[in-house]
């Protein structure tokens, strides 16, 4: 019999398998088969990023596991659940303070990246410091003919230390991104799925040092980071896996021309 | 999500199971397999009907395999014959695929008869080889001939994979092309696809499709039609892949930046500091 534990790692693996245009489906077939295994797949695997709006603001913001009660998920504007909850969780004050100004500084982050899209950012306490996930979408309708959606996910651990001078950040980074086009030449193309990484720091806390500053400038290098891996990934790496597996010159003009750059090799080393 | 209390039956589990082999990325069937089988934990739900979906999802795949020492053929669903045998139309001969063992099995020679639209397909298949030999480095092709009242109906299909799972990447292509000979014309209808997996600490997938159509207007012979189909496939397969790699430096340049820019407009890093006291700023000014 199979415990649960081998159970996620295989459902884990699968998910990392699966077309990731089909997530969503992947992920409820995975729970339909054990579903005890429902809440560790939920908080474990990442999912395109769904939208509400907070009907008191009229702003839109950003669902995941982190602003889930139940069936119900917080607004990061109105700091209120919806559906409504009388006891729902939400931050202490004063972390709701920093978590008003931490939405703040990453939607003018987003505007200035991504000129569009949405963000929310989720604080909640821990024993020694707080956590908190931030997250950016953005839907590009550039055509009929090209579709894109970025889908970023942020979790950061903050631990204060040396009597609050300090702090050790780590933050585990999911970016989901997906491309789609139609045209005469290339016929249907669709590129989709996401990368993960991880980087730790430690940051002094100070006036020019804030939280949100030493976070915010985690997030701002991690995604140029991830955002030239997913490039060379995407637009390079898979590029050229096609090209193996097809030659646009015939193979025997590749092994001529191999073969001619074999001579001059040879002769430019007899030269030496 | 809430507690699910309406648990699915053994048949709706198998299904799934089904539908995941349905979907493996090429050459990672055995992983999902061996996957799907821990989450179902029941291996008599787990036994029925797993041959079936694996032979099915080969046959979509155009899996390779050795009939013999020297010859390679594909798997797929025009060569699957009524009683569940497969056939190689180029050396005649017949055989069941073994899927565990992964070999073929029970080999027949003889059994294949192609009837009038041998001598089409003959030349069809000898033209469609040396084209993969030219272009596909570990290329492998077949092609069927059948008859359609009196139309004459050829099918090539061609397939190349290269597998890397220590390097966490495979790819696979697949054309398919329907040539049908009625009177002395002909038509040539291709469906072209290129799937791609990359998945170090990650999960990045292309899924690409393509469909084409032309007319041989007028055929003269069997090795006059193998030698234009030859001159299509070969410009529509061309066309394709350059329009690929086209559209990748496309969206690379363009569609990419639509989403995020590679820095904001005044082509520095974010000032941290800045963007507190303008929040701040605003505040003061009034909401």
């Amino acid at each position: 019999m199979a415990n649960l534990d081998k159970q996620l790692d295989a459902a884990l693996d699968l998910m990392r398998r699966l077309p990731p245009q089909k997530a969503e489906k992947n992920l409820s077939d995975c729970i339909d088969l054990v579903p005890e295994l429902c809440e560790d797949l939920l908080a474990s695997v990442d999912q395109p990023l769904r939208i509400l709006k907070d009907s008191q603001t009229g702003k839109d913001y950003l669902l995941c596991d982190y602003n889930r009660d139940g069936d119900s998920y917080r607004s990061p504007w109105s700091n209120t659940y919806d559906p409504p909850l009388s006891d729902g969780a939400i931050p202490s004050d004063q972390l709701r303070d920093l978590e008003i100004n931490a939405n703040a500084a990453i939607d003018s982050y987003r505007e200035m990246y991504y000129e569009g899209g949405i963000s929310s950012v989720y604080l909640w306490d821990l024993d020694h410091g707080f956590a908190g996930a931030i997250l950016i979408k953005k839907v590009g309708d550039l055509s009929t003919k090209i579709k894109g959606c970025w889908d970023s996910i942020h979790v950061i651990e903050v631990q204060e230390k040396s009597g609050g001078r300090n702090a050790h950040y780590k933050l585990t980074s999911t970016i989901m991104l997906w491309l789609q086009t139609s045209k005469a030449a290339s016929g249907t193309m669709n590129l989709g799925g996401n990368l993960t990484r991880q980087v730790e720091k430690d940051s002094p806390l100070n006036e020019s040092n804030s939280h949100i500053a030493n976070i915010g400038r985690l997030i701002e290098e991690m995604e140029n980071k991830m955002r030239n891996t997913l490039n060379e990934i995407y637009f390079g790496k898979t590029k050229d896996i096609v090209n193996d597996l097809r030659s646009m010159i015939p193979l025997s003009d590749v092994s001529k021309q191999q073969q001619i750059a074999e001579e001059l090799r040879a002769k430019l080393g007899n030269n030496q | 999500m809430s507690d699910t209390e309406d648990q699915i039956n053994d048949e709706e589990k198998a299904a799934i199971v089904h539908g995941f082999i349905n979907h493996a990325p090429p050459g990672e069937v055995d992983d999902v397999i061996r996957d799907s089988r821990i989450l179902l934990n029941d291996d008599n739900t787990f036994k029925d009907g797993i041959v079936e979906a694996l032979s099915k999802y080969q046959q979509s795949q155009f899996m390779p395999v050795n009939v013999d020492d020297e010859n390679a053929v594909l798997l797929t669903a025009h060569g699957l014959q009524d009683n569940g045998r497969f056939i190689d139309p180029a050396t005649g001969k017949s055989f069941r695929f073994d899927f565990s063992k992964k070999s073929c099995v029970d080999i027949e020679d003889g059994s294949v008869d192609n009837g009038d639209a041998e001598s089409w397909r003959s030349e069809i298949d000898a033209a469609i080889s040396e084209y993969v030999k030219e272009y596909y480095p570990a290329g492998v092709s077949t092609v069927y001939g059948s008859q359609d009242g009196s139309d004459i109906l050829i099918t090539a299909c061609i397939e190349d994979h290269k597998y890397s799972p220590e390097n966490f990447w495979n790819g696979k292509w697949r054309s398919e092309w329907k040539i049908t000979i009625s009177g002395n014309s002909a038509t040539v209808a291709g469906v072209l696809k290129t799937q791609v997996h990359y998945y170090e600490d990650g999960n990045v997938q292309l899924v690409s499709q393509k469909e084409c159509k032309d007319e041989v207007s007028s055929v003269s012979s069997e090795k006059q039609l193998a030698e234009a189909v030859r001159k299509l496939v070969e410009k529509f397969e061309h066309e394709y892949q350059a329009g690929v790699f086209d559209n990748y430096n496309n969206m690379s340049t363009t569609t990419f930046k639509a989403l995020r820019r590679q820095l904001p407009v005044t082509r520095t890093k974010i000032d941290w500091n800045k963007i507190l006291g303008y929040q701040i700023g605003k505040e003061i000014g009034g909401k």
